[in-house]
């Protein structure tokens, strides 16, 4: 569990010495399943951070809405500190004017396996030393492993340490298994072509285009998003086949050497539909061809943005 | 007069209505539930999840319809009016006072929408009321409650191994005639649950004067405050059951013109041809919003603009909550003076 | 177009040296290849590819330069490694890989595009109509949510 005291000293530390402008954290939530993005501006107001496994959202997602002038502190968990890291090398917000409080990650848990197990009506959620969950409902007391409640990218999560962090508060944890992410993409590949089309088609027919995905990530920044635009008509717009269809495999496939497979996406969408198996195939293809990481510094420019006679490619002739 | 429909007998029902209706009611979609045609031999599933995640407005307003079908050089054709007859079961009382609320946008004196009217026309509601009320749900607050009847042709009542249904319309009458009455002790139990479901729900909110603190505190810093970690995605807008905001555009390679959901929350919702955009900024959306439930349409048609689903408490990514924002609304002042 | 197998020709305007060559591409192209000629690979969207795979395009073919030939320096390579990850990327979900072929022709090169063009056809004429991610093609609006 993290040392939410020493974190709070920290941030309220940052604020007073003028270090930042703003620490960017979490606070309790208005209902007991989701605790909210919070943005502290003085030391007084740190008291009411909070750090818990339903923390779900990535942070980065927040920090190009920030003048790139604007001093910065933000928690980060693994995938988020890889996460600004690449919004650093794109050019977002420069490193200098950024404090990043790092925090190694046991797991962001899903409300909805929670809720799932005991209904809709949480009272409580509450994380108890040795890693179990404790949660109170309408339905009764129920008490969980935390890692039966793991959301599915933290299962596999490679990278659960900040790794550029300007403090790290807490334990480092041992780096995950590539294995675990690579074997999510070879299963899915080892099925049969229809199947793996039929899966497709079942979970993006579910999108309302509510673009919750696209918000929740850190890496969609884009002012004009290409389902905004008119010419060229790179998509359609509606809950049409195409349009979902054409909406998922676009926006993941644009997070190619950027996704950091935080899962934020997946967790934002409110009809439940799977999209990390989508990102997780790129991710793995940038691995294997590429030995490439996403945000693993704010230096080495991904793939797509490399220009080499190099490449072992297959391509005819 | 009360009717008692014994929840064993509630098939045979469904598959009498489905003769001569399309019957739509609550079954699983992946864990959650959707309104969806009823087949032979499923059953409609309530016990899942308290309200479906897609409020049933998108039975009557479609997340996208085809308006016009149109070839390049060949003219173009209207897409007629959807007019088989349905039927919705199980539609809680919130979503169904929502659509009367939607009538007011969709029917009005200069103009009707036709597509809308047609399938309301179409369309018989068969509502189940909430005797179990849920947490995030305040629709006591706004003027509804778990047995409201607004909107509603028939309301069920669940009474353990049955219903108790009160008809409320001519067209809800047509779909009960075999049933036997309610006894006394069934329609007093019956009132009893619809009290106590009521009364279990808390206020969430001060909604007397509301609109007065909105409208006065239009340039508070409150704004900014509450929208800081919005995210301004659609979420909250497409699961409202009374948001009705759309969009048309034509697909040229499909050769269709077609009205999609749109949402205040989208910053190209207001960007104008010329690039100004009236509302840069999630603070100005966020405050359009909440105007727009809780004091435009109470300028427009004298009722608030929301039912209290509780939905957008629910499903929003970053976790923030209306009701907690219009408490904080509740405590800003009620007159405001502006420097000139 | 009604013969098939559709195929989607993306052909760089340099790539053919010989006017013999190209002039075969302008105007004697067969009926199932549609041609979308661009000034460089390097302009090729993926979703121009999309474009085509959700149209209902059997086959879609890229030709271009070899890289060191590329008339405006880089521009073939940029494309490379984005065009093979979104072939890879169609594969995992529905458009066989078999299904897009790349083809980086030396300006030396003769009578190539043709064979070419002839040995794609062949090699998804097996594999049948593509209608797994034809989605604009067989379907309309009404959504699947309504």
């Amino acid at each position: 569990m993290p040392d939410i005291d020493a974190l709070k000293a920290e941030a309220k530390r940052i604020l007073d010495e003028g270090v930042v402008e703003m620490v960017i954290g979490f606070r309790a939530g208005d209902t007991p399943l989701h605790p909210q993005p919070a943005f502290f501006k003085t030391a007084e107001e740190v008291d009411a951070l909070v750090y818990d496994p339903l923390c779900q959202n990535n942070l980065a997602a927040y920090l190009t809405r920030f003048p790139k002038t604007q001093k910065i502190g933000m928690l980060v968990r693994g995938c988020e500190n890889r996460s600004v890291n690449a919004l650093v090398f794109e050019g977002r917000h420069p490193r200098e004017a950024l404090y990043l409080i790092g925090v190694p990650c046991e797991g962001i848990i899903d409300w909805r396996r929670i809720v799932e197990n005991t209904g809709e009506e949480v009272i409580s959620v509450v994380e108890q030393s040795g890693g179990a969950i404790l949660v109170e409902s309408k339905a009764g007391s129920f008490t969980f492993e935390k890692s039966a409640l793991l959301h599915e990218s933290c299962s596999r999560c490679i990278h659960p340490n900040p790794l550029s962090a300007d403090v790290v508060i807490g334990e480092a944890r041992p780096e995950g298994d590539p294995a675990l992410a690579r074997k999510e993409v070879v299963d899915f590949a080892a099925l049969p072509m229809e199947e793996r089309n039929a899966w497709f088609r079942q979970e993006a027919e579910r999108c309302i285009r509510c673009y919750a995905c696209r918000e929740a990530c850190p890496m969609c920044y884009c002012e004009e998003c290409f389902v905004d635009h008119i010419s060229p008509r790179w998509t359609e717009s509606g809950a049409t086949p195409a349009g979902m269809q054409g909406w998922h495999i676009v926006r993941a496939f644009h997070q190619t050497g950027r996704c950091t497979s935080c899962g934020a996406c997946e967790r934002a969408c409110p009809m439940d539909i799977k999209m990390t198996y989508l990102t997780e195939k790129l991710n793995e293809d940038m691995r294997q061809k590429y030995s490439f990481e996403a945000g693993m510094d704010a230096v080495t420019p991904p793939p797509f943005s490399t220009i080499t006679l190099d490449d072992k490619s297959r391509f005819v002739i | 007069m009360n009717l008692i429909l014994k929840k064993d007998h509630l098939t045979d029902l469904l598959n009498t209505w489905r003769g001569n209706h399309e019957v739509y009611a609550p079954q699983s979609l992946q864990k959650f539930t959707h309104f969806l045609p009823l087949l032979e031999g499923s059953e409609p599933v309530f016990d899942q999840a308290h309200n479906t995640r897609i409020p049933p407005k998108a039975l009557f307003l479609p997340i996208s319809e085809a308006l016009l079908k149109f070839t390049r050089f060949g003219g173009y054709e209207q897409v007629p009016s959807q007019k088989a007859p349905r039927l919705i079961f199980g539609i809680r009382p919130c979503d169904a006072r929502a659509l009367t609320l939607l009538d007011t946008v969709f029917k009005q004196e200069r103009y009707t929408d036709p597509h809308w009217q047609t399938r309301r026309d179409a369309t018989v509601l068969v509502g189940l009321g909430c005797h179990e009320p849920c947490q995030t749900g305040f629709c006591t607050t706004v003027g509804s409650g778990p047995f409201d009847r607004a909107g509603l042709d028939a309301i069920l009542t669940d009474l353990g191994e049955e219903f108790l249904v009160e008809t409320l319309t001519e067209k809800g009458e047509c779909l009960f005639t075999q049933l036997k009455r309610a006894s006394d002790e069934q329609n007093a139990r019956a009132m009893d649950l619809q009290q106590a479901a009521r009364e279990s729900m808390p206020t969430a909110f001060e909604v007397e004067g509301i609109k007065q603190k909105l409208d006065a505190n239009f340039a508070s810093p409150y704004w900014e405050e509450i929208s800081r970690s919005c995210l301004g995605c659609g979420v909250c807008t497409f699961l409202c059951p009374t948001c009705f905001c759309f969009d048309i555009v034509d697909e040229a390679q499909r050769g269709e013109r077609v009205r999609n959901w749109d949402t205040c929350m989208f910053r190209t919702y207001s960007l104008e041809a010329s690039g100004h955009n009236p509302r840069p900024s999630r603070v100005e959306r966020t405050r359009q919003r909440l105007s727009h439930k809780y004091s435009y349409w109470v300028d427009q048609i004298s009722q608030i603009g929301c039912t209290g689903c509780g939905r957008c408490v629910r499903y929003c990514p970053v976790g923030l909550d209306i009701r907690a924002m219009l408490r904080k609304a509740q405590q800003l002042p009620s007159e405001v003076l502006h420097a000139k | 177009m009604t013969e098939t197998p559709r195929i989607v020709l993306f052909q760089c305007q340099w790539c053919l040296f010989s006017p013999a060559d190209q002039d075969w591409v302008d105007h004697q192209l067969p009926k199932n290849i549609l041609l979308v000629k661009v000034p460089c690979t390097g302009r090729i969207n993926p979703l121009y590819i999309l474009n085509a795979v959700q149209g209902g395009a059997d086959g879609v073919m890229v030709s271009g330069c070899l890289p060191e030939q590329c008339h405006f320096k880089t521009g073939n390579i940029g494309a490379r490694r984005q065009l093979e990850a979104f072939a890879d990327y169609l594969h995992h979900i529905g458009y066989e890989r078999d299904r897009v072929r790349f083809l980086w022709l030396d300006l030396q090169d003769r009578g190539i595009i043709q064979k070419e063009l002839a040995a794609f056809e062949a090699q998804i004429e097996p594999l049948g109509p593509a209608k797994n991610l034809a989605a604009r093609e067989f379907e309309t609006a009404g959504g699947a949510n309504a």
